[in-house]
């Protein structure tokens, strides 16, 4: 598409010299950002750069330690996003907001002056359905938000926004949890807005791709500081890598020896419900031989965390087998797995994975308190799992005060090398690993790539579950597209393409679950 | 047998008026479970303000008054601290139960004071409870600050993007939950049985507390609750008007608090989870961090 | 907040040395004791008077000691039955059930076998004893044990279960000592048949072996956590209860075994207050009040931060406390429940130094910038 023209105009919105710190952290370092009415702004950066701290402060959420914000050159402060979305600027967050058990016009209502007293939903209705035929798209307004795909969530926010009245959108990450087919309707439908309705786009992405493609301007941001500010236009990709990253770090496929070891694992027709109670999980089969990778490709939420679980023990299976060196471990508890040797590495490092509180050494414990190597008498052995941790502080480069700091003083990079050490300290014999390099620089996501590489050279089979189809490719032996509880196919590496696997990835052309 | 049911329906307004101050409370998402601490003040306060004063009028607004300020207090740990919500309404209660054993002591005996007139034999709170149940609900659920309040107990993240100022609208949830909590002990001290005693509520607030879980957050049904646990609860005070000479009474006191625990593993089941489950506000007693 | 140029801010503590844990039980306790000096102001003696009343009853006279030994035993098995389940993350606050539930446990054993009628005695006394001790931590493991099933299984709230279950056995008590009840005494005072002095649990230097009993639980309950497998999970899934199960750790057991545990304490705080105290030897008419009495537990155990041994000292404190106070009460004619009321003070001084103990204030100064007047309201266009 044809910039419009960037002539040096008075920025819509600006934020100059903003500063941010957290408890150890500075987040922000004299940040500038100028935006231009009616253009697509990239902000890129990769995780952690403080993209998202920049747009909280924009919205209102947080206060900035030092700097201000301008809006058509006068100074101004939000209070909160209230005031932020009072003068014309929206946000459409990293992670929804939205209420799941509300339907959509009452998320769309909630917070509009118009709702103040009683509320008049029948009205509210009329005036979104008119917005939603003005700007061109539709969502089901009486829908339970839980019931909507993550790509129909996104514009249920972006109409609310537009519905606030929002002259500047600003969004986080949109493309986070879309699958392919879902963020070209994305992409486009922004760039509509853009053109025909003179709405001015912040786009914050850490995908370069997706700056290329919309994007008429782009700031990049590297450890919180501005390092870059460039038209798109005149922008090479190599450049704004070497920007964001600071330095050349090509993504390459990984290099690993074909050889494949026995049969180790058979899954059969494995069904799971979710939490809610719905069936999650459809009747999912596979195979996997000892250093082999198949990776799990998707979008979360369509129940790989209920495979990962059902596999790991934590879930019971609504149907279906699982067997280990053809024995049926369907039934067996998540510990009496551990000792067949299965290492789970939950997406959820802080949640599930690592007690907070607890100090690295008795985070150590968590995957060793049963092992009879470290207890005597009932007494855990401190002084081996001392030196256990010491050796996974050493192996995996984990960064921390002390054997004794607590494990919610790690960054989640240091925090993630921690548990896949603690987990492959154990010699797995079949390593599920889930997201395991979600929201990690991109060295500590090399570094656990490269882990994960080793590991199957040791002869581990590995089930990767992830979002980035990148990683999957590079990764994989075999892929498996998943949707709504389903395998589309599994497909050898060497024949899986990224449009072909993508579009499965959003329940474009499945084909029957093919089992080898 | 006009007589038993009237009681019974005085006694389930004071069930009826904590249990709605606590749904308003856990609609915003906050977990009080010192409710009967509330009570205990809100009665205490009510009680002695009114046998000085001699004034009913003045005991209430005592009782109100406290009541709402504890449930401040109780935000303030628990919403500005982030504090652990179970911790500070346990403190609340001990503190509650500790206290106004102390300080209503000297004021043991009755209140001494006339009557509340009553309609038909019917005291004049069943009317006001069955009204607020409806302004609750009406509140809830017709209105954008009912909206807001739902959406602070369900996302509050999502609140406070959408412009809402969840930190206010979550004050005010617990000072309401705190008044009503107020109200609902001064009905006892003022109204019910005008007696002070020692720990004279003995889980009248723990029970409510229950109502809450067994309403599915809705009032309508809360008043459903509470009627059915107002007729138990006096029916287990006199057993013998349904079966005279069966058991001994105070196996029959024993009653409400016995029928409580199926029902809650009732309604913990999955089966009921998954069916009804979903009314459960999301971040209950989850403190929230902006941005 | 905000106050002129200075702003006040609360900022979580990074890290908390133990000595600064112990630091902040003590001035909560001060803090306590110093605001109970308003309980004695309402009655006419001097402040200093009263305090020395309260505290040289309870620990110089022969009697108070032997008192407050006799309510610090009572009051630590409380304390260990708050703890254990507290240690993973689950709140007992069913001590009066458990603590009923175990004295009429204790004294079904002599009910069943007619042993309290002196001349059919079927058993050794020894024996008899040991059999009403395990009697009585049985009960109170079964009524805990409750709770945690339920919990487990089914997540039913456990504040709930206990608390109705503190109703419940209140009742069933009543009902057992009163009117006509099975354990009524035989000169039907509403209250229950004495213990014939055989079954009066043996004395060493003039106090009950259980006492013996709590400080070894003190040591081993400190020990369990810090250093056994066992301990270690408790914690874990006491801190995190996802990783736990992570981490192979089977829910349903381990709440199942910190109540069964909890409410064995609770039983046995029960069986020495009814059934080993020099003086008492029965249920008495006002058992509801040793019942209460518990929940000081709860707030022993908070104060001192799960451990045990460091709870021991504070439930000395509170037991002198409470009985030197009822005795002042007595002497000064103070009005009734000041230890009540110290329980209060204290539930609320523990608060306040649990915000000091997790957070530090901080005072900052506002840069002069950022207090100019800067519109929030633009006129829009
Ligand atoms: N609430 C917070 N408390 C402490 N540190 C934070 C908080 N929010 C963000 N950070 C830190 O600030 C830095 C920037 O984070 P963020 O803005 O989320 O980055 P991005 O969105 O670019 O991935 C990170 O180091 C992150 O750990
Ligand atoms: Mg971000």
């Amino acid at each position: 598409m044809s910039p419009p023209d960037l002539a040096p105009t008075e920025p819509i919105l600006a934020a100059r010299g903003i500063t941010k710190r957290f408890p150890g952290v500075l987040a922000l370092d004299h940040v500038d950002l100028e935006i231009q009415a009616g253009e697509i702004h990239a902000v890129l950066g990769q995780n952690g750069a403080g993209k998202t701290t920049l747009m909280n402060i924009l919205f209102g959420l947080l206060q900035p330690d030092e700097g201000a914000l301008y809006l058509r050159e006068q100074r101004i402060r939000f209070r909160s996003p209230h005031d932020a979305l009072a003068r014309g600027i929206g946000m459409v967050h990293q992670t929804r907001r939205l209420v799941s058990a509300h339907t959509v016009l009452e998320n769309i209502a909630l917070g509009h002056p118009r709702t103040r007293g009683f509320l008049n939903l029948r009205s509210t209705r009329l005036e979104v359905e008119a917005l939603g035929n003005r700007y061109g798209f539709t969502v089901p307004l009486g829908a339970r938000v839980w019931q909507l795909s993550e790509g129909e969530r996104q514009w249920v926010e972006i109409l609310k926004a537009l519905y606030r009245g929002a002259e500047i959108l600003i969004l986080d990450e949109p493309t986070a949890a879309l699958t392919p087919p879902e963020v070209k309707t994305l992409l486009a439908g922004l760039q509509t807005l853009v053109r025909d309705h003179g709405v001015t786009v912040l786009l914050v992405t850490h995908k370069l791709p997706i700056v290329m493609a919309v994007s008429h301007r782009v700031t990049v941001l590297r450890s919180g500081r501005v390092v870059a500010r460039l038209r798109t236009a005149d922008a090479a990709e190599e450049s704004l890598v070497q920007h964001m990253i600071g330095r050349d770090i090509a993504f390459r496929t990984m290099n690993r020896s074909a050889e494949m070891g026995r049969p180790l694992l058979q899954v059969e027709q494995l069904s799971a419900f979710n939490d809610k109670g719905l069936l999650a999980l459809r009747g999912v089969s596979f195979s996997l031989r000892e250093g082999e990778v198949l990776g799990v490709a998707g979008v979360t939420g369509n129940g790989q965390e209920e495979l990962a679980q059902v596999l790991a023990g934590l879930r019971p299976a609504a149907s279906g087998r699982v067997r280990l060196d053809g024995r049926d471990v369907t039934r067996l508890s998540p510990l009496q797995r551990w000792r067949m040797g299965v290492g789970y590495i939950p997406a959820e490092r802080i949640e599930v994975a690592s007690i907070a509180t607890f100090s690295l050494v008795e985070n150590t414990a968590l995957n060793y308190h049963f092992d009879p190597a470290f207890i005597r008498r009932g007494l855990l052995d401190n002084a081996g799992l001392e030196q256990l941790t010491q050796r996974i502080v050493t192996t995996y480069n984990v960064k921390a005060p002390s054997q004794y700091a607590r494990a919610q003083h790690l960054s989640g990079g240091n925090l993630q090398k921690l548990i896949l050490g603690r987990v492959l300290s154990r010699n797995p014999r079949l390593l599920i690993a889930h997201l395991p390099t979600q929201g990690l620089d991109v060295e500590a996501a090399a570094f656990v790539r490269a882990t994960l590489v080793e590991a199957t050279a040791e002869g581990a089979a590995v089930l990767l579950i992830s979002e980035d189809l990148d990683e999957i490719l590079s990764l994989s032996d075999w892929v498996a597209p998943i949707y709504e509880g389903r395998f589309g196919a599994i497909i050898p590496r060497a024949e899986a393409g990224a449009e072909t696997v993508g579009a499965m990835m959003a329940g474009v052309g499945m084909k029957e679950a093919g089992v080898r | 047998m006009w007589e038993l049911v009237a009681r019974s329906l005085e006694a389930s307004t004071i069930f009826l008026f904590a249990a709605l101050g606590e749904l308003i409370d856990q609609r915003s998402g906050v977990l009080n479970v010192g409710l009967e601490g509330l009570m205990l003040f809100g009665g205490t306060a009510a009680f002695i303000t009114a046998q000085t004063t001699g004034s009913h009028a003045l005991g209430f607004l005592a009782g109100l008054t406290l009541g709402g300020l504890l449930g401040l207090g109780h935000g303030f740990f628990s919403i500005t601290l982030r504090g652990d919500q179970v911790v500070s309404g346990m403190g609340l209660w001990i503190l509650s139960f500790g206290l106004t054993t102390y300080l209503g002591s000297p004021y043991t005996g009755p209140l001494g004071l006339g009557r509340i007139p009553s309609l038909w034999g019917l005291s004049p709170f069943f009317p006001l409870g069955v009204a607020l149940v409806a302004i609750t609900w009406l509140l809830l659920f017709r209105t954008g600050l009912g909206l807001a309040i739902r959406s602070a107990g369900e996302n509050p993240a999502a609140a406070e993007a959408s412009g809402i100022p969840v930190t206010s609208i979550r004050f005010l949830c617990v000072a309401l939950g705190g008044m009503l909590a107020g109200l609902s002990g001064a009905t006892y001290t003022l109204s019910y049985n005008p007696v002070w005693n020692y720990n004279f509520l003995m889980g009248w607030g723990f029970v409510s507390l229950a109502l809450v879980f067994f309403s599915m957050w809705n009032p309508w049904i809360l008043l459903a609750g509470a009627s059915l646990f107002g007729i138990m609860w006096q029916l287990s005070l006199s057993p013998e008007l349904i079966l005279p000479g069966v058991l001994s009474r105070y196996v029959w006191r024993t009653v409400p608090f016995a029928i409580t625990i199926p029902i809650l593993c009732i309604i913990s089941t999955p089966w009921f989870r998954t069916r009804w489950g979903l009314a459960k506000p999301e971040a209950l007693g989850r403190p929230y961090a902006k941005g | 907040m905000r106050l002129g140029r200075y702003e006040l801010t609360l900022e979580p503590r990074p890290a908390r040395p133990a000595i600064f844990t112990a630091l902040t039980a003590v001035v909560a306790i001060l803090l306590a004791l110093a605001l109970s000096s308003f309980l004695f102001l309402s009655s006419d003696t001097r402040l200093i008077d009263a305090y020395r009343a309260v505290f040289s009853y309870a620990f110089f006279n022969p009697h108070g000691v032997l008192a407050t030994v006799h309510r610090s035993i009572y009051l630590l098995f409380c304390t260990y039955a708050f703890l254990v389940p507290f240690r993973a993350g689950l709140w007992n606050i069913g001590l009066p059930g458990q603590v009923y539930a175990g004295g009429l446990a204790a004294f079904a054993v002599p009910f069943v076998l007619r042993t309290h009628n002196p001349q059919t005695l079927a058993l050794p006394p020894g024996l008899l004893i040991v059999l009403m001790i395990a009697a009585a931590a049985a009960a109170g493991a079964a009524t805990g044990g409750f709770a945690g099933l339920l919990r487990a299984k089914l997540q039913v709230n456990e504040i709930l279960v206990t608390m109705m279950l503190n109703s419940i056995l209140f009742w069933l008590v009543a009902y057992m000592i009163k009117e006509g009840g099975p354990f009524m005494s035989a000169t039907g005072e509403g209250e229950s048949f004495g213990l014939p002095s055989s079954l009066h649990a043996p004395l060493l230097l003039g106090v009950p072996v259980t006492a013996v009993l709590a400080l070894c639980v003190a040591v081993l309950l400190d020990l369990l956590f810090a250093k056994t497998a066992l301990g270690y999970r408790i914690r874990a899934f006491g801190e995190n209860p996802a990783a736990a199960r992570y981490g192979g750790i089977i829910p349903v057991a381990l709440s199942l075994l910190v109540f069964l545990l909890g409410g064995a304490f609770a039983a046995l705080a029960g069986y020495h207050y009814f059934a080993a105290v020099p003086g008492v030897y029965k249920i008495p008419g006002n058992y509801g009040y040793y019942g209460d009495l518990g929940f000081y537990g709860i707030i022993a155990a908070l104060i001192a931060r799960g451990s045990s041994l460091g709870a021991v000292p504070i439930v000395v404190l509170f037991a002198g406390l409470s009985v030197g106070a009822r005795f002042a009460q007595g002497e000064l004619r103070l009005p009734f429940g000041v230890d009540y009321a110290l329980l209060g003070l204290l539930m609320m001084t523990f608060v306040a130094s649990h915000v000091l103990y997790h957070f530090r204030f901080g005072w900052r100064r506002i840069p002069s910038e950022a207090l100019q007047p800067v519109p929030t309201e633009l006129p829009r266009g």
